[in-house]
């Protein structure tokens, strides 16, 4: 090692990159005394103050010189820089310049090979190549394995980590038995993999750490925040890695799948893994500003997922650290450069949000829709039969119904104008009655009013009254109100009339009023109501007369003249009263009035002369008001408003435009900044020695996906296993995830990492093989305890001396809850789902604002993946468990642990139900009570509780199990909780309440939410 | 070279020992841990950058933007010159959200209720709709030269806030947080009171980005749980509840035995914090135990959403040594007739914002907490709509402004009674002394005892910090 000098990658990049390479980098505008440090020619040729370097010759190098100088111009860093190197980084520099200053081209950015699989001294321990690399390592560390995990975890571990669920009890004990026996042990472990990795759970668990990459979500983020439908992606997702899709085409589908020859509808869906970027519909946006944020996003988020390089840097100016100029980001964006706008300015003016038009793509109707549809219309043809057949049964009622209104419409329904026989008002002005039967009012105008009117009727049956306020020259502004020429509204607040017999006084019951016209808030029905708070005004109608029609409860029959006494009080104030009244009865409410008026005109006509158009219209009225037809037609109208609601799906795709934009380098960043002119290339560090790919077909995004995942691209297959090894072991091979440039953390195992990344590629992409060399490692197979001296020489378990030991992500701490306590629902695929969420918290503005509706049915039980994901408010106790909003493209979770995350386990209404249901499943499923504690224990965690965990539950139980027998009260308080939707079969509620007590306990272990 | 999962590690074994937040010495451990990186010498600093003025912060942030020309920046010759197109260079649509032709120049109403007055022994002009924050004008150091870049609701609140217009980076609360930590062990570092509706950033305008999510701010509520799943199901007493938490305790401590990973000593510790802030937060929350007195000077009513009470509540979160507090209050978006919004808006803010100031003077806290009233950006001195005759009535409205607002800071080692910079007379843009965003950013977490430069977090690759690369602190701000 000493005889080597440093090594470049590990010792000495990480130097120059954090300390010299801001100023004397890749980035050319940045670039200080024309100093390049990043490059052997830009070191040993130099810049102003000559060559920097001089290889073998760290005296005559100025680098070593600045480096050591005490003057305050001269040293290197500079003090305002705030970054000082320290004696033993100063050290190695000399070090590294005494060998030769060998530089080395980044690992990363050269293709990986496949390496020779070391020997290691006890090979017992190597299942397959994975082991010889980390026993190798570790041996080096003077460590090895830890024992193998207890089948039982092994077998919770397996499952939690291939299906995101875990396993049944009996499951446990088949592995348990099996595992018994040496000579099945094996045959049988492969059998469990391959059945978990053909589960249709497989591509519901690791769809999630995709989606996070996709930042999928069902809504545009931003102020307003509406769904948009793009969730068949969501589902395209998991199927194609139920189908163990090859990652290459995974790709590609999903990068270009529009582009394909003959495009498939699912391999357009895929694209929406472009389609899910956020979209800002924001009134003040640009549409194009957004456009291009979005093609940043695709380009950074693209960049981040497939390669592992932290391209965005180079958004505004020279990548500072990497190889990637700004030509380099604007010839990336290119590809993706070419798509339409996704918003547009509102259709309506005022409106504060622009539309959102992105392209989307209507979907067939799915088999169960299918057969939804084909139901409905049969049961629609049926139900039209059955029609036919009634109104055939109904002719001779139309026949008689025709012949009634035909002879009702030639009666005389007149009105009759009520004699005016006594006239008084409390306002005291003067009245006088007009040749046309109306009560003028002149004189004083009084503020309030309350006019009786006698009247006398000679008709012998009366079934209606009208009230006319009349409009004439003789009232301001021509009336029909007394007070304000600019306002000659009336408020009339009641309509009494009561029939004078001698000294008997009846009132008259009216009902159904109507009229002419009402104000807002004063409608005509306020004159019946009783209420004096009510009533009827017209403004703004003035000057134009109106009416008011009341129908009698019960008529009146007569064959002696009738008195009949109106009272109308008008006490709103400020002369709203009426100036020219008349009242009017008659003696049948006239069928025309309830006919539409071209149907009166027909009947009008003799039976003979009606034309054919006309004869139809009148049966068509005939059988809509017919009640036999109603029910039937009212049944067909229902059916079919099922029938259209049945729609087909839509989702969000990319579009390629025909004509393409041309694209230029974006001065700091900015879209209306065009600098110069760029076309579609991969970054030039990447450039590939296979061009047969690039070389076919235009510079296209299908070119780009082919590039990707051709096999001489150095980063695709290591970003990719080296994130599916993070969800398995904890940490990455690379621990940082997200960058794989020359600042990223070194690979902990390289020669793991490229074997990994060469079988993957040679396996044909074949991710599920991959994960099965993976889970089939000793290394995978170890137990997870933590013994001391490892944690200390070991602490992030790097070398994997043991199994990792973390907590679940967000929507496996769900998934798992919900199939312990027996509720998990196994639907799949669909529109996002709304479990049970505290209320208030979406609370966004603008149009379209979405509505938490809670599921009550097996929804409610759904895995987290179907969630509805939106982004200003994610779900949220899956926030509190670290997932992301989704607004970005995120590659790795947090895993805190915090005291709302004890909240939620303890307290949110979901889990408390998941408790009650678990505790129910415990009761029934275990008969013996004995037994009970097991039971419940092993369904948590897999494993069988020892005598301390034991005693510790057994005490929780009975002292509840005795405070629920002596306060049965609180057992039916504590089931009756409004959140459940659940509903128990224990009959015994004291019995249920406590058990409730031991599995909310059992929810909440550590152990339930590690993986371990 | 530190790895960031190495740091993660540290900083998993420090929450260990300190809970929800980190003690007072956090800066020492985490800063250095943090954002050591490759030259590592960081390593060797200890306790804040430099010494804090302000241990703590108030953030008011007024969603939708005020007008700040109607409160904060008086301009006669705009009054002047009301109904007068505007000059051409200001009708710049690439600018403007909503006007899209040439408008009209808009001033202050010439009404005694619009009216500026000169206040307090600095003079200082604010406008009659403040008349409480007139009272406490010469706690003030209003800075009318704050300008942004975007002018866009949700990225203009995600640039003031994370200091980047796009989705992703940590709001400065989080910073603060990973910064300080919280003195309390029982609360978190960062709280969120909001009133009316979510702002358009949404969650990312107070979320963690990449910092730990034990960072991000969280909303206490005032109506339901204060915090989510806090009270226990129905049926179910604190002494039940503690059962529970005992058992899964004893339980989890057989475990740790056993297992002997440390990640369960720290499960432990957080089961018996979630137990005590089952009664420590409610306690906080319950404003009924102040004084009549107290809620005179605020206008609070017990039991209801206001932004009055959540002033209150901010003095009291401060008090129990939260380190971040930031109040949202929506509904400033004034585009048609501000003069008929602003002052129902102004009337619920200005005599609860002043009673806070006075209130943490009296107690000793204002020197040492940092109360800031902000907006992601100003408003236009052109007419959005018909200026009518330019009165109270009329019927105008404010686009948003990014070249020139106004906010002010109060306490924290803030100049008192200062006014900084000026803009144009019709305060279209800056006349001098411009304070933007990043500058504004840089000065808060000075007065914190910060070196913005220097709190960063390492994620793909590079630092991160709150200010970007930009930013520098304004040093005519500090007392």
């Amino acid at each position: 090692m000493a005889n080597e000098g440093p090594d470049f990658g590990r010792d000495i990049r990480p130097i120059l990159a954090e300390n010299c390479y801001h100023c004397h980098g890749p980035d050319e505008q940045a670039r200080e005394a024309k100093l390049r440090l990043d490059t052997f020619e830009g070191a040993t040729t130099g810049g102003a103050s000559g060559p920097a370097i001089v290889p073998g010759k760290p005296e005559e190098s100025e680098l070593i010189a600045r480096i050591f100088s005490s003057d305050g111009d001269e040293h290197m860093p500079p003090p305002s820089s705030k970054r000082v190197l320290s004696p033993e980084q100063k050290a190695l520099l000399s070090e590294w310049i005494v060998a030769g200053a060998k530089y080395g081209k980044h690992w990363a950015w050269q293709k990986p090979q496949r390496p020779g699989v070391p020997s290691v001294r006890d090979s017992s321990l190597v299942r397959n190549p994975v082991d010889a690399f980390l026993l190798r390592r570790l041996e080096r560390e003077g460590l090895s394995y830890s024992s193998e995990a207890d089948p039982a975890l092994l077998l919770r571990r397996l499952f939690l980590d291939l299906i995101g669920l875990p396993p049944t009890v009996e499951e446990i004990r088949a592995f348990e038995d099996t595992w018994a026996n040496p000579e099945e042990r094996e045959k049988y472990y492969d059998q469990i993999i391959n059945r978990l990795l053909s589960s249709p759970r497989f591509g519901e668990r690791w769809a999630r750490p995709w989606l996070d990459l996709a930042r999928y979500a069902d809504s545009n983020g931003f102020q307003a925040d509406q769904l948009r439908p793009s969730w068949s992606y969501r589902d395209w997702v998991i199927r194609a890695l139920n189908a163990n899709m090859p990652f290459d085409q995974f790709t590609i589908e999903q990068i270009a799948g529009d582009l394909l020859p003959d495009a498939s509808l699912d391999q357009k869906v895929a694209t929406g893994f472009h389609r899910t970027v956020t979209c800002n519909v924001e009134a003040g946006v640009s549409p194009e500003g957004n456009r291009v944020d979005q093609v940043i996003d695709r380009v950074n988020t693209t960049a981040t997922v497939w390669l592992g390089i932290t391209l965005e840097c180079a958004q505004c100016h020279d990548h500072k650290y990497d190889p990637f100029s700004m030509e380099d980001y604007y010839s990336f964006f290119d590809f993706f450069n070419h798509t339409p706008l996704e918003v547009q300015l509102p259709s309506n003016k005022t409106d504060v949000s622009h539309d959102f038009i992105g392209p989307y793509l209507d979907l067939p109707l799915t088999a169960g829709q299918q057969r939804q549809a084909e139901d409905l219309e049969n049961r629609i043809a049926l139900l039209q039969k059955s029609r036919d057949d009634t109104l055939k049964s109904q002719e001779e009622n139309y026949l008689a119904w025709e012949r009634r209104h035909s002879k009702s419409v030639g009666q005389h329904t007149g009105w009759t104008v009520l004699q005016v026989t006594g006239f008084s008002s409390t306002g005291g002005e003067k009245h006088g009655i007009l040749e046309d039967g109306s009560v003028l009012l002149s004189g004083n105008v009084p503020n309030t009013a309350t006019y009786t009117v006698e009247t006398r009727s000679t008709l012998s049956r009366i079934s209606q009254f009208k009230l006319e306020a009349l409009a004439t020259p003789m009232l301001p502004g021509n009336g029909p109100g007394r007070g304000d020429a600019r306002n000659p509204n009336f408020v009339l607040k009641e309509f009494t009339v009561v029939l004078r017999d001698g000294k008997n006084v009846t009132p008259i019951r009216l009902h159904r009023p109507k009229a002419t016209f009402s104000q807002k808030n004063w409608d005509v029905a306020g004159l019946i109501d009783g209420r004096p708070s009510t009533g009827w005004a017209i403004n703004p109608q003035f000057g134009k007369s109106h009416w008011a029609t009341f129908e009698l409860v019960n008529p009146i029959e007569r064959k002696k003249e009738t008195t009949l006494v109106f009272t109308l009080p008008q006490d709103w104030g400020k002369g709203r009263v009426i100036g020219n009244l008349r009242l009017s009865a008659r003696a049948e409410v006239s069928n025309e009035s309830r006919l539409p008026a071209d149907l009166i005109a027909i009947l009008k006509n003799p039976t003979g002369e009606r034309n054919k158009a006309q004869q139809k219209k009148l049966r068509a009225y005939f059988e809509k008001e017919s009640s036999a037809l109603k029910e039937i037609d009212a049944e067909i109208a229902r059916l079919k408003k099922q029938r259209s609601n049945i729609k087909a799906n839509q989702t969000l795709v990319m579009v390629e435009m025909q004509k393409r934009r041309t694209t230029h380098i974006l001065n700091r960043g900015e879209f209306l900044s065009p600098g110069q002119r760029v076309q579609a290339r991969t970054p030039s560090i990447l450039t590939l020695s296979d061009k047969s790919n690039a070389a076919t077909g235009p510079a296209n995004r299908l070119a780009l996906a082919q590039w990707l995942v051709n096999r001489d691209n150095p980063l695709t297959a290591r970003v990719a296993i080296n994130r599916w090894w993070a969800e398995l072991f904890g940490n990455g091979i690379v621990a940082t995830l997200e960058d794989f440039g020359t600042q990223s953390t070194p690979p902990s195992h390289p020669d793991l990492l490229d074997w990994l990344a060469v079988e993957f590629m040679d396996s044909g992409w074949n991710m599920k093989k991959l994960l099965k060399v993976m889970v089939s490692s000793q290394a995978y197979r170890q137990s997870s305890g933590v013994p001391a001296g490892l944690l200390e020489k070991d602490p992030r378990n790097i070398l994997l001396g043991r199994a990792p030991r973390f907590r679940l992500n967000a929507e496996r701490i769900r998934d798992n809850a919900l199939a312990v306590s027996g509720l998990l629902s196994a639907k799949m695929f669909g529109e996002p789902v709304m479990p049970y969420q505290p209320p208030g918290l979406w609370r966004q503005t603008g149009r379209n604002e979405p509505k938490w509706l809670e599921e009550t049915d097996e929804d409610r039980w759904r895995r987290g993946i179907y969630i509805v994901y939106r982004r200003a408010a994610p779900y949220p106790s899956m926030v509190n468990f670290d997932a992301p909003d989704r607004a970005a493209c995120s590659v790795a979770r947090a895993r805190t642990n915090t005291p709302n995350q004890a909240l939620t386990l303890l307290n949110d209404p979901a889990f408390v139900e998941m408790a009650l249901a678990l505790a129910d499943r415990i009761l029934l499923e275990s008969s013996s009570p004995g037994t009970r504690v097991q039971y419940g224990f092993r369904l948590a965690v897999s494993r069988v509780p020892d005598s301390r965990e034991q005693s510790i539950i057994h005490r929780l139980l009975h002292e509840r199990l005795d405070h629920f027998k002596a306060h049965p009260k609180e057992a039916e308080n504590l089931l009756s909780n409004p959140h459940f939707v659940y509903q128990p079969q224990s009959q015994n509620h004291r019995e249920l309440a406590a058990w409730f007590y031991v599995a909310s306990a059992l929810l909440n272990l550590d152990e339930v939410i590690t993986k371990n | 070279m530190i790895s960031r999962h190495l740091q993660t590690e540290t900083r998993r074994l420090f929450l260990q020992k300190t809970g929800y937040g980190m003690g007072t010495a956090a800066l020492s451990s985490l800063v250095n841990a943090d954002s050591g990186g490759a030259n590592g010498s960081s390593l060797q600093q200890s306790g804040l950058h430099h010494a804090a003025k302000a241990k703590r912060v108030i953030y008011i942030h007024l969603v939708g933007s005020p007008s700040h020309l109607d409160l904060f920046d008086y301009k006669p010759e705009l009054q002047k010159r009301t109904g007068q197109l505007c000059p051409d260079e200001f009708f710049d649509t690439s600018k403007l959200a909503f006007i899209r032709e040439q408008p009209s120049l808009l001033g202050t109403p010439r009404e005694d209720q619009f009216a500026f007055r000169k206040c307090g022994a600095s003079g200082m002009e604010l406008s009659n709709l403040l008349p409480h924050l007139q009272g406490v004008a010469d706690e003030l150091c209003l800075i009318k030269t704050l300008h942004t870049d975007q002018f866009n609701h949700a990225p203009s609140q995600m640039f003031l806030l994370t200091g980047f217009e796009r989705f992703g980076r940590p709001s400065m609360g989080s910073w603060v947080s990973y910064g300080l930590g919280s003195e309390n062990q029982n609360l978190p570092g960062f709280v969120v009171l909001i009133t009316g509706q979510v702002l358009g950033a949404g969650n990312s305008a107070f979320g963690s980005g990449f910092l730990p999510t034990v960072h991000q701010g969280i909303e206490f509520r005032s109506q339901g749980d204060p915090v989510l799943y806090l009270s226990n199901p129905q049926g179910v007493s604190p002494g039940e509840r503690k059962m529970v938490v005992d058992a899964v305790n004893d339980l989890n401590k057989v475990a740790l035995a056993d297992v002997g990973d440390p990640e369960i000593a720290t499960r432990i510790s957080q089961y018996e914090m979630a137990y005590r802030m089952q009664t420590s937060v409610p306690e906080l929350m319950n404003i009924a135990d102040e004084p009549q007195s107290i809620h005179e000077m605020y206008g609070t009513q017990p039991g209801k959403t206001s932004f009055a009470n959540n002033c209150l509540l901010a003095r009291r979160l401060v008090e129990r040594g939260v380190r971040f507090v930031q109040l949202f209050d929506q509904g400033w978006d004034h585009h048609g007739s501000v003069f008929n919004s602003l002052p129902g808006k102004t009337k619920q803010v200005d005599k609860p914002i002043a009673a806070l100031i006075r209130d943490l003077r009296e107690r000793g806290l204002l020197d040492e907490t940092l109360v800031i009233w902000s907006a992601e950006f100003g408003r236009t001195p052109m007419a959005q709509g018909a200026v009518g005759n330019g009165s109270g009535k009329s019927k105008a409205g404010r686009d948003h402004h990014k070249d020139a607002y106004s906010v002010w800071m109060a306490g924290g080692g803030c100049k008192a009674g200062h006014v900084h910079g000026a803009t144009d007379e019709l305060g279209y843009a800056i006349a001098r002394d411009p304070v933007h965003v990043h500058d504004f950013n840089a000065t808060i977490l000075h007065q914190l005892g910060i070196d913005h430069e220097r709190l960063t977090f390492r994620y793909q690759g590079r630092q991160f910090r709150l200010t970007d690369v930009h930013g520098g602190v304004v040093k005519d701000l500090l007392a």
